[in-house]
């Protein structure tokens, strides 16, 4: 861990005055003097700095593997890639490898017409009411016409932690890693999170 | 490294806040309560059989866990382990070195202090408990290690009765912070 990290910010530093004021506002004979608790604090605080640092990070859970697609590349083979690794969705980037969308399942079939909820049953049970079964609207489309864009992407030192909130409140199941400038160096899947749960070796 | 020493005892920080009106009415309550009761106890019942009830580390005691209550010190633990050990350590010290009476009085209180903080039960008062069993005279001494059940142990029980009685019927205030 770099030398800074320990160091107590300055400019949240407490002083004896608030931690006197603090000690006012709780009733009853704290047993403790402010010297005491700031001394306590300044090393909880660097405590808390060293457990957050060694926090799983995305970089370490991540898939590097990754199959990724281009803009223009046809959505027949865009599936058909889907379909070869066993994923649900993969990130499409440009010329430059930078992450431009994601494509998952789900744009598949809200672009053949599959109404809420947005799931392979749905797909069944519309085949089978109607006539007229998979729509055929994007047969000729390309990866960009249908991909999620901007795609959510996360930095290789995001913590697993909030990668797993982020799944949850935006509804996805993969985040694509990338670098300052956007990019890719891998993807994180929700499978990953759950290994990153069963302990530090799972990479 | 001289200036360094003398420095030390120049303090570093500063005393801890005055606490309200409440506080202090509630702590003269559990105070009142708590050693009235042990007292009560003695010369009510005890007066005049060989036993006594109150002794004089219970003062301490009702320090602190009517007036510090949120202060690891005045834990249930810390009462009634701190009070039982340092009067096995007491009697036994008194035993062993009567009539070196300094001798067993320092071993008694040091050795109380060092058995308390490896047991995780520092009780200040526990010094007094320790003493006490062993510059008391007769009146104490012939008890022996019935001295740590009565008055010591069954002492500590009655004021932490009241401790948690008095304590949790303040509004601001609740006891213990943990027991063991």
């Amino acid at each position: 861990m770099p030398d800074n990290l320990k160091e107590f910010p300055a400019g949240i530093e407490l002083k004896e005055e608030d931690i006197y004021e603090a000690m006012q506002g709780i009733p009853g004979y704290l047993d403790i003097t402010p010297g005491d608790f700031k001394e306590l604090y300044r090393l909880a605080y660097r405590h808390a700095l060293e457990r957050l640092s060694r926090e799983v990070t995305a970089a370490e859970i991540m898939t590097t593997d990754v199959v990724a697609v281009n803009p223009d590349t046809p959505v027949a083979e865009v599936a058909a890639a889907i379909g070869r690794r066993g994923v649900s969705g993969l990130p499409v980037v440009d010329v430059e490898h930078k992450v431009v969308g994601v494509i998952s399942e789900k744009d598949f079939l809200t672009h053949i017409g599959v109404t809420e909820p947005k799931n392979f049953m749905s797909l069944v049970a519309g085949c089978l009411k109607n006539k007229r079964c998979v729509a055929l609207p994007i047969k000729k489309a390309l990866a960009a016409d249908i991909m999620t864009s901007p795609a959510v992407t996360v930095a290789p030192d995001t913590p697993a932690r909030i990668i797993a909130a982020l799944f949850t409140d935006r509804g996805i199941n993969r985040v694509p890693v990338t670098d300052p400038a956007g990019h890719l160096l891998g993807l994180v899947s929700r499978g990953d999170i759950v290994k990153a749960t069963m302990g530090r070796g799972a990479s | 490294m001289i200036g360094t020493y003398f420095r030390k005892m120049a303090g570093t920080t500063q005393s801890p806040p005055r606490v309200g009106l409440a506080e202090i009415l509630w702590s003269w309550l559990g105070g009142f309560l708590g050693i009235a009761a042990v007292a009560y106890i003695n010369y009510g019942f005890l007066d005049r059989t060989d036993l006594v009830m109150v002794i004089g580390s219970f003062g301490a005691s009702a320090v602190l866990i009517y007036g510090a209550i949120k202060s690891p010190l005045a834990q249930p633990r810390n009462l009634l382990g701190g009070h039982l050990i340092s009067a096995l350590i007491g009697v036994t010290a008194f035993k062993l070195l009567e009539p070196h009476l300094w001798l067993a009085a320092g071993l008694a209180v040091a050795t109380s202090i060092a058995v308390m903080h490896a047991t995780k039960t520092l009780h200040p008062p526990g010094g007094a408990t320790a003493l006490i069993a062993v510059i008391s005279g007769p009146k104490v001494t012939n008890l022996g290690y019935l001295y740590a059940l009565v008055p010591v142990a069954a002492g500590a029980l009655v004021m932490l009765a009241v401790a948690l009685l008095v304590n949790n019927l303040a509004p601001q205030r609740r006891y213990p912070e943990f027991w063991w």
